[in-house]
């Protein structure tokens, strides 16, 4: 599958990168450290604003995960804990040396799954608004079921502004359900989570930073206690005036937060 | 032709609440009592369409009050021993949203031996929606469903020693079926289809193909089914592969059936009643599928009518007899349209007849069931074939 230029990303590259026999769809911008961006279920795309900041202080290899954009879909990967592996096999192709790995949203669930995995190959590990632990507890959700939302419901809650689909060009509307198609096939069930992911995530050994947008309309405050309970070790960063596209709300702030994080000069030793 | 008699079994005291009457509507709008005696008043009308030789189709569906049928097999095991002559039709059986296959070859199996071997099988891909309530991944859905149709066949016909099913989607240590199914190597299979493409799909495999209210659409369905028959089995498959679903209003006088027919239109509004974003659960149609379907716009899958025009959801009783999707009158008039409507696709064998829908009451669907039965059916009966000439004609 080709890869369409996308104008909101004119600050980078896009190239196809064959991992282990699957080719995805990898935007490369900036210079300095190098940082793997993960993004979440808005696509590369949604993350455009962040990644042109995080341009100016590192080296970003921002991939499309595999079923995205126009990221290849083998299938041997439906699970979430597959992206974990999938990941360490790309930081091997990209020969990437301890990389800073930000994820956002479901990209914030593929970064831990990661961290789970081998925290070691990991200098800085952030977590924006992350998916993956489990979002309800029998009757009582602690998530919003994006799946049951209508588009225009989920674009108020995800505070974004979507043309109608049947507006869009023919290669964003298939970007768009390849997104949809491929979210659907990780998250449908269990809903956005890995059952097992809690009970790995005291293997995460790296500095963890977690950040919230404050008025995140899609997860609520006993899910973030839970993700912070998990972590105790975590810093915890609360964006204000942003929500859980805290990457498309407030890229600069939550830019500043990672560049300051990520540029301590001495890991910090977790509690 | 032969008849189906088929009602959704609808709760239809429900239609009053407002907004959508599928997976969302609470179930307190559901009066037990009231459910239970339309249920027995709809088993009623089934045992009088096998009096009178008709045969029988159910359907189910999930959290709607538009059908309280929840499961085929339930229904139709009533059915199996409360008829004598009547072919029984599940159609169909939501394979994808199905968790164990082997459970669903068991029900088929038992209902087959309660019913002396009169069962007849319908696989479906069942409606989107649906997910919401059964929760299966929206994606690899039709992988699961072949892999399921495979077992299932595979329990019903066998043979041999019990067998171990290791497959992609499905596991089990020993798959046998007690009871078998009389019906060997299995009862009829039935699918449905609103494409040429996926009839050609149902042709080479041999089963019967039924559309449902698809109007001028059923044409295309017909010919893309007989002609993948015709190069897969070398000859051209008999009417009785083909069919077609649509609703039926008969009485003495035009007046009446009119009437009626505004009863039974209450299933079409209701249908429709569906909060969009339960339509099409994000991975369950094909990504190319979906990009057509949108750049297409909504109504370009709605049926037409003659003038080509899309079939408004609410339009009036002409509107849906002119597109094909309602068949109202006296005996004679509905056998005349129905036999125009017969030569115009090409020719079918069966008659999916929506004999009861909406809030058609008691009094009338045993009238009309039985003008139809008694009046209609005899003379559909004695339809010839539709000659090679005017069928492909037709297609154009």
């Amino acid at each position: 599958m080709a890869t369409d230029a996308l104008e909101e990303l004119d600050f980078g590259t896009m190239s196809m990168l064959d991992v282990l026999g699957t080719k995805i769809e990898l935007f490369t911008a900036g210079d300095g450290p190098s940082l793997l961006f993960l993004h979440g279920i808005d696509g590369i795309e949604g993350s455009a604003a962040l990644l042109r900041e995080l341009s100016r202080d590192f080296t970003v290899h921002a991939p499309s995960h595999p079923g995205f954009g126009s990221s290849d879909l083998p299938k041997s990967l439906n699970r979430v804990d597959d992206l974990g592996y999938f990941y360490l096999d790309l930081i091997d192709v990209l020969e990437l040396d301890r990389p800073v790995i930000v994820g956002t949203s479901f990209g914030g669930w593929v970064a831990a799954e990661i961290a789970t995995k081998a925290s070691e190959r990991i200098s800085r590990l952030i977590l924006a608004a992350p998916f993956g632990l489990r979002t309800a507890d029998r009757r009582e959700q602690h998530v919003a079921d994006i799946f049951m939302l209508s588009r225009q419901e989920l674009n108020i809650r995800l505070n974004r502004q979507e043309p109608p689909l049947s507006a869009l060009p023919e290669d964003r509307l298939r970007r768009a359900m390849r997104n949809d198609e491929a979210l659907s096939l990780y998250g449908w069930t269990p809903y956005m989570h890995n059952p097992k992911l809690a009970d790995r995530l005291h293997r995460i050994a790296c500095p963890t930073l977690i950040a919230w947008g404050e008025n995140d309309a899609i997860i609520g405050p006993a899910y973030r206690a839970a993700y912070a309970a998990a972590l105790p070790g975590a810093d915890v960063a609360v964006i204000e005036a942003a929500g859980h596209r805290l990457h498309a709300d407030r890229p600069e702030a939550l830019s500043a937060s990672i560049t300051a994080f990520a540029g301590r000069q001495q890991d910090r030793i977790q509690a | 032709m032969i008849i189906w008699q088929f009602s959704e079994q609808a709760y239809h005291p429900a239609f009053q609440v407002p907004g959508a009457m599928r997976v969302t509507l609470p179930q307190h709008h559901c009066e037990p009592n009231e459910a239970g005696r339309l249920l027995n008043r709809y088993l009623d009308e089934y045992m009088l369409a096998d009096e009178l030789g008709l045969n029988i189709m159910v359907n189910e569906h999930h959290a709607a009050a538009t059908c309280m049928s929840t499961s085929c097999m339930t229904t139709l095991a009533i059915l199996a021993r409360q008829t004598s002559k009547a072919r029984l039709l599940a159609l169909g059986i939501p394979l994808a949203n199905r968790s164990n296959p082997l459970r669903v070859a068991e029900e088929i199996a038992m209902v087959d031996a309660l019913s002396g071997g009169r069962l007849e099988v319908g696989l479906v891909k069942g409606a989107a929606y649906e997910l919401f309530m059964s929760n299966r991944q929206p994606t690899g859905f039709m992988d699961r469903f072949w892999e399921a149709h495979d077992l299932i066949l595979a329990a019903l016909s066998n043979q041999g020693d019990n067998f171990s099913w290791e497959g992609e989607y499905f596991h089990y240590r020993t798959a046998s079926l007690w009871p078998r199914p009389i019906q060997q190597p299995h009862p009829p299979i039935w699918m449905t289809a609103s494409s040429a493409g996926s009839a050609r799909g149902y042709g080479k495999l041999g089963y019967t193909c039924a559309t449902f209210l698809s109007g001028a659409v059923a044409r295309s369905v017909f010919t893309g089914y007989r002609e993948a028959y015709a190069e897969t089995h070398g000859r051209q498959p008999g009417l009785d592969r083909l069919a077609y679903l649509a609703l039926v209003a008969c009485a003495s006088d035009r007046p009446t059936a009119f009437r009626r027919a505004e009863a039974m239109k209450s299933y079409f509004t209701t249908a429709a009643r569906l909060d969009p974003q339960y339509r099409n659960p994000w991975g369950f149609n094909p990504i190319e599928a979906n990009v057509r379907m949108l750049q297409a716009g909504s109504s370009a899958m709605r049926p037409r009518m003659r003038n080509g025009k899309p079939l408004p959801v609410d339009g009036t009783i002409e509107e849906y007899m002119d597109a094909g999707l309602m068949f109202v009158g006296t005996p004679d008039d509905v056998y005349e349209q129905l036999a125009r409507f017969n030569e115009e696709t090409g020719g079918f064998g069966n008659l999916l007849m929506m004999g009861q829908a909406g809030e058609l009451d008691h009094a009338d669907t045993t009238d009309n069931l039985t003008l139809v039965g008694r009046e209609v059916a005899p003379r559909l009966a004695e339809l010839t074939e539709v000659p090679l000439d005017i069928r492909y004609e037709a297609v154009g």
